[in-house]
C-alpha cells in the first residue's frame, strides 16, 4: 500500500512538472480564452476555495486582496477584503493594481474589470473531479505546477486512507444530507454527494434528481433514512411526520459542526479533512 | 343565490372535492388509492398507523388544509380590498403586509433565530407594517383611499429594500429567505394549520359580515354615507380584517403571488359582483386553486407554489379576459 503511494507520488513529481512559460493562453470556466502575459505576482481571489488553494500552493503572499468570506488559512486575516462576488468593491480591486483577478461563474465582475484592463480568470469547481483539475489549472496559472501536483497527489492519498477505513465498516447507513432547511439536499454527482459515499453512507437521493435538488418532505419520509446530517434532532422531530422516522427515533440526526461545515462547503485543499470529519460522524466506531 | 347559478355553484363544490382528493392522493411518493383510503380509515377509526399512513396524515392532509386556508384568506382579502378601494388592481398585499412579513422573516433568519420563531417575527412585522401605513395615511379621522394606497406602496418599497440589504449581508442564508418570499407550503403540519386558523377565521369572517356594506360602498362614498354606511369606519375595519387574515397566512407560508388578485375577478365573471356571493365563492375557489397549484409544485420541477400561481395564473387570467370580450 505505502509503496504504491510512494511510487505514484514520485511519478507525479517527475512527470513534466516544469516551469510555466508565459505568455500563457488558457480557457476559463466562462469559456473565455484568457492570455496571461507574465507570472502573476499581485493576485486577487474572489472565492474562498481559490484563496485557500493559492495558500496551499505557497503563494499566499501574492494575494493583494480577497473576498469577504476568505477566512482560511488564518494569515488571510491580514489581506485587504474587497467585497464579495455579488457586492464587489470594484474601486478597491482596481486600486490594488492586480495582474490577475480570480472570479467564479457568478457575479458580474468580469465585464467592468476587463474594461479596466485587468486580467480576469473564472475558476469554479462543482464536481468532485473538478476540485483536483482546477487545482492543477491554478498551479499552471501561477507557475506552481509541481506544487499543485504534489498537493493533488497528497489530497488523493489522504482521501484514499479514509476510504480504506470506511470500506471496512460493517454497515453503510442510508443517509439524507441537508444543506438548507427548505429543504435542499445533495445528489450523488455533486462533490458533497461523492464525499458522502466515500465516508461510508448510502445517499437516499437518486442521480436523476440532480446535484443540489429541493426535495418534497414526503420523499424523505418514504425513504426513511437511517441517518440524517446537516440538521439537529429537535428540528427534525418538529417536522410534520418526521418524529417517527428511524434516524430521529434512534438519535442518528447529526448537525454538522461549524468548522467541519466550513471545510465541507469549500471544494478546496481541505477536502481530505472534510471527508475524514464526515466519516467520523457517520462511523465513530472506526476512529476509536 | 339564484337558480341560474346552481350549475356554477355545483361546479365549485366539485372543484374543491377534486382538489382535496387529488391533493391527498397524489405526491412525489406514489401511494395507491386503496392504500390512501385505508390510511384515512385507519386514522379515523383509531387503528395502528401502517407504512404510508404518516405521509397521508402528517404531511398531505395538513398541506391540503393549509392550502385551503391560505387560498381562502388571500382571495377573500383581495376581493375585499378591490371592493373597498374600488380598484380592480388591488391585491391582499396592497398595504405592505408582504414586505413587512418578508422583513420580519429575513431579520429572524439573519439573526439566526430558531426556525419556529420565523413565522412569529413575520406576523408581528406584517401587522406592524399595516399599522405604519394606516398611521401615515391618516388625515384627521379619515383614511382617504389614495393616501392609503400611496402609503402602502412607499412603506412596501422601503421595507423590501431593507430586506434586500439584510439578505446581501447574510448571503449564505439567502436561499432560506428567497424560498420564503416565493411562498411554500412545504413543512405545514397540523400545528401550523391550527395557528393560522384563528387569523383567517377572524379576518375572513369579519369581511363576510361586512359584505352588504361593501355592496353599498360601490355606489360611491357620498351615496353610501347618505344610506347610513359609516364609510371611514368600514374602510378601516376592512383594511384591518383583510390584513390580519393575510398576515396570518403569509407568516406561515410566505408570499404567494397573484392568487388574491385574480380569483376575485374569475368569481365576478362567473357569479356577478354581489359581495356576499363574491366573498363566499372566493374562499372556495381560492382554497381549491391553491391546493391544486401546490400539487403541481410538489410533483413537477416548478418546486414552489408561489412560482406555480404566478406562472400559470397570469396566462389563464389573460385568456379569461379575452373570452369576455369575444
Amino acid at each position: 500500500m505505502k509503496s504504491t503511494i510512494l511510487i505514484s507520488l514520485t511519478f507525479a513529481l517527475s512527470a513534466n512538472a516544469g516551469a510555466t512559460t508565459y505568455p500563457l493562453t488558457l480557457q476559463d470556466d466562462l469559456g473565455r480564452k484568457v492570455i496571461i502575459k507574465s507570472e502573476p505576482k499581485r493576485i486577487i481571489s474572489m472565492l474562498p476555495s481559490t484563496s485557500e488553494t493559492l495558500c496551499a500552493l505557497k503563494v499566499c503572499e501574492r494575494l493583494v486582496g480577497v473576498d469577504a468570506y476568505s477566512d482560511y488559512p488564518a494569515q488571510l486575516g491580514k489581506v485587504p477584503k474587497v467585497g464579495d462576488l455579488f457586492t464587489p468593491n470594484i474601486e478597491a480591486i482596481v486600486a490594488a493594481k492586480p495582474d490577475l483577478v480570480l472570479i467564479s461563474k457568478d457575479g458580474k465582475l468580469e465585464g467592468p474589470l476587463t474594461q479596466a484592463g485587468i486580467t480576469v480568470f473564472a475558476l469554479y469547481p462543482v464536481t468532485y473531479d473538478e476540485v483536483f483539475s482546477k487545482t492543477l489549472t491554478l498551479g499552471k496559472l501561477v507557475n506552481r505546477e509541481a506544487a499543485a501536483k504534489t498537493l493533488v497527489t497528497g489530497m488523493a492519498r489522504d482521501i484514499a486512507k479514509t476510504e480504506i477505513l470506511t470500506r471496512s465498516a460493517v454497515n453503510r447507513p442510508t443517509a439524507y444530507y441537508e444543506i438548507d432547511p427548505t429543504p435542499y439536499t445533495v445528489g450523488p454527482k455533486s462533490f458533497l454527494g461523492v464525499l458522502l459515499g466515500k465516508a461510508g453512507a448510502r445517499n437516499i437521493i437518486p442521480e436523476s434528481m440532480g446535484e443540489f435538488p429541493k426535495v418534497d418532505p414526503e420523499f424523505i419520509v418514504k425513504a426513511n433514512p437511517q441517518l440524517m446530517l446537516g440538521l439537529d434532532r429537535q428540528a427534525a422531530a418538529a417536522r410534520p411526520g418526521w418524529a417517527g422516522l428511524q434516524a430521529v427515533k434512534s438519535g442518528r440526526v447529526i448537525d454538522i459542526p461549524a468548522e467541519l461545515g466550513s471545510s465541507l462547503s469549500r471544494p478546496g485543499p481541505r477536502l481530505p479533512q472534510a471527508l475524514r470529519g464526515l466519516a467520523r460522524l457517520i462511523h465513530p466506531e472506526l476512529f476509536r | 343565490m339564484g337558480w341560474a347559478r346552481l350549475p356554477r355553484t355545483l361546479g365549485l363544490i366539485v372543484l374543491v372535492a377534486v382538489a382535496v382528493v387529488l391533493g391527498t392522493g397524489l405526491g412525489s411518493v406514489t401511494i395507491p388509492p386503496a392504500e390512501v383510503l385505508g390510511a384515512l380509515w385507519r386514522g379515523l377509526s383509531g387503528q395502528e398507523a401502517l407504512g404510508s399512513d404518516v405521509i397521508v396524515w402528517q404531511i398531505r392532509l395538513p398541506r391540503v388544509a393549509m392550502g385551503l386556508l391560505v387560498g381562502a384568506a388571500l382571495s377573500v382579502s383581495g376581493a375585499a380590498f378591490q371592493g373597498v378601494f374600488r380598484n380592480p388592481l388591488a391585491d391582499p398585499y396592497l398595504l405592505g403586509v408582504a414586505s413587512g412579513s418578508a422583513l420580519g422573516a429575513t431579520l429572524a433568519v439573519v439573526l439566526e433565530w430558531p426556525r419556529a420563531l420565523i413565522p412569529v417575527a413575520a406576523l408581528v412585522a406584517a401587522l406592524g407594517a399595516v399599522a405604519l401605513v394606516l398611521a401615515l395615511a391618516r388625515r384627521g379621522r379619515q383614511f382617504p383611499p389614495t393616501r392609503l394606497i400611496l402609503a402602502g406602496v412607499v412603506v412596501g418599497s422601503v421595507l423590501s429594500a431593507a430586506s434586500t440589504a439584510l439578505i446581501l449581508r447574510g448571503q449564505d442564508r439567502a436561499r432560506l429567505v428567497l424560498s420564503y418570499t416565493l411562498g411554500d407550503l412545504g413543512f405545514s403540519g397540523w400545528r401550523d394549520v391550527l395557528t393560522v386558523l384563528p387569523y383567517v377565521a377572524l379576518g375572513a369572517g369579519t369581511l363576510l359580515a361586512l359584505a352588504r356594506a361593501l355592496d353599498t360602498l360601490q355606489l360611491g362614498d357620498l351615496t353610501a354615507r347618505s344610506l347610513g354606511v359609516p364609510v371611514e369606519r368600514l374602510r378601516l375595519l376592512v383594511v384591518i380584517a383583510a390584513s390580519v387574515a393575510t398576515a396570518g397566512a403569509v407568516a406561515y407560508v410566505g408570499i404567494i403571488g397573484f392568487l388574491g388578485l385574480i380569483v376575485p375577478h374569475i368569481v365576478r365573471l362567473a357569479f356577478g359582483a354581489g359581495h356576499r356571493t363574491l366573498l363566499g365563492a372566493c374562499a372556495v375557489l381560492g382554497g381549491a386553486g391553491l391546493v391544486l397549484a401546490d400539487l403541481l409544485a410538489r410533483t413537477t420541477p416548478l418546486s414552489q407554489v408561489g412560482i406555480v400561481t404566478t406562472l400559470l395564473g397570469g396566462p389563464f387570467f389573460l385568456w379569461l379576459l379575452r373570452r369576455q370580450h369575444d
